[in-house]
């Protein structure tokens, strides 16, 4: 058959054509948005980012503090021989880090990649904040020293404590950059660097324009603003200069940070912790007399301990004596008492006992004791009446760290600084007593 | 050609009947077109229950086309003389030369012109013997080159489907569903079990046994499915169709012979397919395995006679399965309708689980005028599964982990209302299958709206515009409850109770639009260009709050000490041109060439388009001047080329950050996975060949061979940590998949008193990982190499199961090998239908998968409980019990079991009644009994071969953790026509 007619109205078909094709090119050639619909992106924030952006950076770094704690104080605590993890969940705690047999200590274990990773990731989200602070077009170049200090304190306070995992296996300083991380630093090359991170932000904190456009955690209580900051910060540097052995720096340090002789020990900045919406419970915390998963403090704890001294109640008896894998305890770890206790950054404690340190090694004698006495006599322990050779008053300081910072992860390195690991106690014929974690295998 | 005439001077009243060709059955949907017609048939009706039609010819004569799915097409020419009571026989058509297949998004065409194996499943094939609960577990094992794989057989769905293997690690692993045009989600909405069960301790992905939403489709609205499984086909859907592409099409109305009423009614039953029995205890092995403590419960349990079979206990209900469905269809020549509404409500095998789900349908097509016409189809659904409480947990609450560890003499009734506490185990199991709820709960909506116009026609070229779009949206709520009156939530354990509550909506849009140009040139020779755009839009909004503490037995998420909220909120959009050509040579080449251009929102780049290419060739030897072989009707060589894409997950491009708070100030801390803003889809090129036969309409054979790569896989590189992240997205895999298929066809026997009609098929594939950027890795979803687990390799098939082989190495570490894979060596399915005297219908369906390895940890979790039913058998003759055997095997090869099987799924027997029982009103009547997967032959060791602990996600289908038992299903069917 062959088509004859044509049909009126054809335009108006074409017209109609023409018009939902015309609206169908339209709509697949339109520009779409590109934001993430659930959380800020990188690539926003770098780009113009808001001081209460900017804000969010501050507390999301300060709040990565927290993480994997737990995991970091287990590592170096047990290593240290100040107490027993015990699991039924995972056996390594009483093996591998322990040395038993012939275990070794191993790059992928969760006991060095747990701490490590958290605290790089820290790391991250601080470099972050420098560049969008400085790629910000909404504060001010005082309020964008007071982020940049902020940002290099934690940084250098990060990297100490993978340092303090390490040790002569370095880590890696240059990370400014993911895609072109810069090569793991030895030991004393790295303690410079953090000790340069430091005082880079230190330059920042005193000039008296630099302002601090966030607030801190409650665990900041008087380091918020940047002549309080500074004193954190130099706390820092001090225990950075003990490390380094740069011991006439000392003073200077502790001069400008919180140390006060006859001041509130606790004082300190802290990480605080709290059951609120994305935040962190204190994961060193666990119920006393509990079953299962427990912290047990080392036995020696309680046998080398003076009459008198309040400390022991960080490690009170329990009313069982456990045991695994031929290791018992009967006291357990109770440095905290509950799951919204704050866990100490550096406290003044701490900073009496870098005095008393910084004194033995500069020869103050008297100073040292009178140091070592202001911790002695606020635990209830008579004055020290031993004897005044630098050795004697080595062994005292190393004691009282050991009380003092019980459960806060210095005991190991104290020990590994002054070349003293033979001095720690082995449970298990076994046993060894490590000097540093691997590399993670991933790095 | 001719155009329509608007005025017509002359009427023929055309009637008459059809019936097959053989057995003179009638059939009724028999289309029957006016040929004059170019455009879309303004003329045309379908017959109605008893095969009658009616037709007014403008004109006094015309040809008519009449045709049926299954069946050749007839032409017949129409005058005065035979217009009235005509009879018209079919011919059954095994090969279907004459169905019309998809080959655009707005063309189709006879599949004896196809280039490429498209998969087609009749309603007949679909629900015409037996009724699965959902339209997934209706297309199980019946889509030829395709792995199926339901995840567990918990009420309201829930399955995987591979199409010619593997395609990808990390992204959409799962087909894209085409329904009437409309493009319908498939997502599986997380309900947060994980909360309770800890089932993620490990870093594993989600195990809480969620359906996908595929599952909402009322199976018994469908006229046909066609299944394009690989690039060469689905090339025209673009940067969504590397998993392959489901079109469906939805029943339609007819044009004259009223309106027919169809209702049915089923009636069945359900059971577990298979319960694995529990360990007969004796006081020496109770001492053996408990210490001697536990004796004194046993000897008590014993003299009071309180053993009980938990595990029958649990699974071993009888469920009740109702269905019911009214529908209509009917119209006049410018109007047809279908109306269809389905009511059902199965319970589960385990008590308090249970699927429900109503359903109405509404597709109507108007002839607005000679040229223009509209489609609309309107699909609501109200979907309603409690799925019980299964799979993988670490805190031992769901029903199999809990009944691993529970003995038979332990005492679990309640006395009065109060259960006793599980000392064996942290969950009393009774006491969770009364009080816990698990519900999805959807409402959800699909429309869609279709407009042809005929823009020009003229004597070789008609001109049409094809627009269609339409939405699909839905609203899901999910509610877990887990009362603080619970043994694992009171007491100190749990959290004091949970209450998990979800809300989900999405939208996913589309539309398009198209020119279509035929071209008539030469003596038969058919060009036809049709150029197009695409725009999609998807929006999900996902809400879920987590409350703990409950204050009494209130479930509402504010009654409650402590509650955490999760939102989860995507948007993409992808928008693209398409261009193709289709050459008809007279029948004897046809050549296809096209390419989509696709942009969305998913890739780096928003603003770039990535080209999908298509080629395919068609030739038609039987066609050609020199063949004079008349009893092979259709010798067919073909080839195929085409691209497909995969778009990257929502997340793959942003780097994000998460909240991290501190004191109550607001924190944003980077996330440990790192985006990557030049993120591509994975593409996929395939190759596919092809050979088609058939035999004097009795006889068909198909005989395909592909060879599909995939690359730009997209992967999770490791990175150093001091970079502060652990993973980054990066496409940087190639993965080949190979196979063959193969499709038999044949009516042996025909005639009135008996008809056999029989379809065979059989199918492999084999997958190699080409090149990774990455090392080699454990996907997500894995229990590590003591229990197996999927590891990628290259140069290793994709689904390889490694861990240890129980040997040590000379340094002393285990060794770790090859265990086994879970790709099938090869899959079978046989169709058979037999018809006696015309009103007797036998019909079954086997599946036979050979080879394909599951990880059973079900096994594994009664071993280490103590409870396995062989525990104390000696298979082995060494002396020591089968149980302590498998405990202290080092190797994990004993958890990689072989998952053969051989399945009757469905098997059918109806009988209608024959015309003269019909009265005014009945017109039609059939009952039936039918049987849904009652018969497995299997060796596999647990509830059920197919089976799913991780879902959909990426590859890692057949590891079993304690899965919800599958059913099998007994039925009668009542069905009659009004």
């Amino acid at each position: 058959m062959k088509r004859t007619r044509s049909i009126a109205g054809r335009g108006a078909y074409w017209g109609i054509a023409v018009i939902v094709i015309t609206l169908l090119f339209a709509t697949a050639c339109k520009k779409y948005d590109d934001t993430n619909l659930n959380s800020p992106s990188l690539s926003g924030l770098l780009e113009n980012a808001t001081v209460a952006e900017l804000n969010n950076l501050v507390t999301g770094t300060e709040a990565q503090l927290r993480a994997n704690m737990g995991f970091y104080i287990d590592a170096v605590g047990i290593v240290g021989r100040e107490h027993y993890r015990f699991s039924n969940s995972d056996p390594r705690y009483l093996t591998d880090l322990l040395g038993a047999g012939s275990t070794v200590l191993d790059p992928n274990g969760f006991y060095i990649t747990n701490p490590w990773e958290a605290r790089y990731r820290c790391i991250r989200n601080a470099y972050i904040l420098i560049g969008s602070a400085d790629n910000s077009a909404f504060v001010t170049q005082a309020e964008r020293r007071g982020y940049h200090a902020f940002a290099r304190t934690l940084i250098a306070y990060q990297l100490l404590l993978n340092l303090n995992l390490t040790d002569a296996n370095g880590v890696r300083i240059d990370v400014a950059d993911p895609d072109a991380l810069g090569p793991l630093v030895p030991r004393a090359q790295a303690l410079a660097a953090i000790m340069d991170l430091l005082d880079d932000a230190r330059n920042d904190l005193v000039d008296p324009s630099t302002e601090f456009a966030f607030p801190l955690s409650a665990g900041f209580a008087g380091f918020d603003d940047p002549a309080g900051f500074l004193r954190f910060n130099r706390a820092l540097a001090a225990r950075v200069a003990v490390y380094r052995e740069q011991w006439s720096a000392v003073p200077d340090l502790l001069a400008a940070s919180f140390m006060d002789l006859n001041g509130d020990l606790h004082n300190g900045a802290y990480m605080s912790y709290s059951a609120l919406t994305s935040d962190q419970l204190n994961d060193l915390f666990y119920p006393p007399n509990a079953s299962g998963e427990v912290r047990l403090a080392h036995p020696s704890y309680a046998m080398d301990i003076e009459a008198g001294d309040d400390r022991i109640n960080k490690a009170p008896l329990r009313n069982d004596t456990l045991t695994q894998a031929d290791l018992s305890s009967d006291r357990d770890v109770a440095v905290y008492t509950s799951n919204i206790d704050p866990v100490p950054i550096i406290t003044n404690e701490e900073l009496v006992l870098i005095k008393a340190e910084a004194d033995i090694q500069l020869m103050n004698t008297g100073d040292a004791i009178s140091a070592l006495d202001a911790i002695r006599t606020a635990h209830g322990v008579s004055p020290y009446a031993g004897g005044t050779t630098e050795q004697e008053l080595l062994d005292e300081l190393l004691k009282q760290r050991r009380y003092s910072l019980f459960f806060q992860g210095h005991r190991w390195i104290d020990l590994r600084r002054c070349g003293r690991l033979g001095e720690l106690p082995i449970d298990r014929p076994d046993d060894n007593v490590w000097v540093r974690f691997p590399i993670p295998f991933a790095e | 050609m001719s155009a329509f005439p608007a005025a017509s001077f002359a009427q023929l009243q055309v009637t008459g009947v059809v019936m097959d060709g053989s057995t003179g059955e009638r059939i009724p949907g028999v289309s029957v077109l006016m040929v004059q017609d170019p455009t879309i048939g303004i003329l045309g009706v379908a017959t109605d229950i008893d095969g009658h039609f009616t037709l007014e010819l403008p004109g006094g004569t015309g040809r008519l086309r009449f045709s049926y799915f299954g069946y050749k097409d007839l032409l017949v020419i129409v005058a005065d003389s035979n217009a009235t009571d005509m009879n018209v026989r079919l011919e059954v058509d095994v090969a279907r030369l004459d169905e019309m297949v998809v080959t655009g998004i707005v063309t189709n065409v006879r599949r004896r012109n196809l280039a490429n194996s498209v998969a087609t499943i009749s309603a007949k094939e679909l629900m015409g013997t037996t009724s699965p609960q959902t339209f997934d577990g209706a297309l199980s094992g019946k889509v030829i080159g395709a792995t199926i794989t339901s995840n567990s057989g918990a009420p309201g769905g829930g399955i995987a489907v591979k199409m010619r293997g593997v395609t990808t690690f990390y992204g959409n692993s799962q087909p894209l569903y085409v329904v009437d045009g409309v493009f319908m989600d498939n997502s599986a909405i997380v309900p947060g079990l994980n909360a309770v069960t800890d089932a993620q301790a490990g870093g594993n992905p989600v195990q809480d046994n969620m359906s996908n939403r595929i599952a909402d489709l009322d199976p018994a609205d469908i006229e046909s499915v066609e299944v394009l499984k690989g690039a060469t086909a689905a090339a025209i859907y673009g940067s969504r169709a590397a998993a392959g592409v489901v079109v469906i099409t939805t029943k339609k109305g007819m044009g004259t012979g009223g309106t027919q009423v169809h209702v049915s009614q089923d009636i069945g039953f359900a059971r577990a397919q298979r319960l694995l029995g529990v360990r007969e205890w004796n006081a020496q092995r109770v001492e053996d395995t408990y210490g001697t403590s536990a004796v004194s419960l046993f000897n008590e349990a014993q003299a009071a006679g309180r053993i009980t079979d938990y595990e029958k206990e649990v699974y071993g209900e009888t469920a009740l399965l109702l269905g019911t469905r009214v529908s209509a269809r009917g119209g006049n020549e410018r109007t047809q309708f279908y109306l269809g509404g389905g009511r059902l409500n199965e319970d589960g095998i385990v008590k308090h689980t249970g699927y429900k789900r109503y359903d109405v349908r509404a597709n109507v097509r108007h002839q607005v005028n000679e040229r223009v016409s509209l489609g609309f189809t309107s699909y609501f659904v109200n979907s309603d599964a409690d799925r019980g409480l299964t799979n993988n947990d670490n805190t031992g609450v769901t029903y199999g982990i809990s009944l691993a560890f529970t003995p038979s003499f332990i005492q679990l009734q309640p006395d009065g209302g109060n259960y006793p506490n599980n000392p064996f185990a942290s969950s009393n199991v009774l006491q969770t299958r009364e009080l816990v709820k698990n519900n999805e709960l959807t409402y959800r909506t699909m429309n869609g709206l279709t407009l042809k116009a005929l823009l020009q026609n003229s004597e070789r070229s008609t001109t049409r515009l094809v627009g269609r779009g339409g939405f699909d949206f839905y609203s899901l709520r999910t509610r877990a409850y887990f009362p603080n009156a619970l043994q694992f939530q009171s007491n100190g354990a749990g959290t004091n109770g949970a209450s998990i509550q979800g809300r989900a909506s999405n939208l996913s849009m589309n539309m398009y639009g198209a020119l279509v140009n035929e071209y008539t040139f030469g003596a038969n020779n058919l060009l036809t260009s049709s150029l197009g755009a695409t725009y999609e839009l998807g929006k999900l909004d996902h809400m879920r709050v987590t409350a703990t503490q409950l204050i009494g037995t209130q479930t509402n998420v504010d009654q409650a000490g402590a509650t955490s909220v999760t939102q989860d909120r995507q948007d993409f959009r992808n928008s693209g041109f398409l261009v193709q050509e289709e050459l008809d040579l007279g029948g004897r080449y046809v050549i296809n060439a096209g390419v989509r251009l696709d942009r969305s929102t998913l890739a780096g780049d928003i603003t770039r388009y990535f080209a999908y290419p298509k080629a395919s060739l068609a030739w038609n030897i039987a066609r050609m001047p020199f063949w004079n072989n008349g009893a092979i009707e259709g010798l067919k060589l073909r080839a195929a080329y085409g691209q497909s894409g995969n778009l990257p997950p929502y997340y793959a491009k942003y780097t994000l950050f998460s909240s991290a708070n501190t004191s109550g100030l607001p924190g944003s801390l980077i996330d440990v996975t790192r985006g990557n803003a030049d993120i591509v889809p994975e593409r996929q090129t395939e190759l596919e060949g092809g050979i088609d036969l058939s035999y004097k309409g009795r006889f068909t054979a198909e005989v395909t061979v592909y060879n599909k790569v995939c690359y730009d896989l997209l992967l999770l590189a490791r990175m150093p940590p001091s970079s502060g992240f652990t993973f980054e997205y990066v496409n940087g895999g190639e993965l080949a998949n190979r196979g063959v298929e193969i499709g038999l066809g044949a009516i042996p026997v025909t005639g009135e008193q008996l008809r056999w009609e029989t379809k065979v098929a059989w199918w492999t594939n084999t997958s190699e990982v080409r090149k990774l950027s990455t090392p080699a890795f454990t996907p997500n979803g894995s229990f590590g190499n003591s229990l197996g687990t999927f590891f990628v390799e290259e140069g290793r098939s994709a689904t390889q199961i490694v861990g240890v082989t129980g040997n040590v190495l000379e340094d002393g570490t285990p060794e770790i090998g090859v265990l086994g894979d879970a790709m099938p060596d090869f899959q079978m399915s046989f169709w058979n239908e037999v018809t006696i005297r015309r009103n007797l219908a036998l019909r079954v369906f086997v599946h036979w998968k050979q080879g394909g390895d599951n990880i059973n940890l079900t096994e594994f979790l009664t071993d280490l409980g103590g409870t396995s039913p062989d525990f104390d058998e000696d298979a082995n003759g060494n002396g020591v019990a089968d149980g302590i055997d498998r405990l202290s095997d080092a190797g994990a090869q004993h958890f990689v079991q072989d998952a053969s099987y051989v399945r009757v799924r469905e098997l059918g027997l109806y009988y209608t009644f024959p015309d003269k029982a019909r009265g005014k009103v009945l017109k039609g009547m059939r009952v039936g009994v039918s049987l849904n997967n009652c018969f497995t032959f299997t060796k596999y060791k647990s509830y059920d071969p197919e089976v799913s602990n991780f879902g959909i996600n990426g590859i890692n289908t057949g590891v079993e953790v304690a899965p919800y038992p599958s059913s099998k299903r007994a039925f009668l069917h009542i069905a009659v026509d009004l």
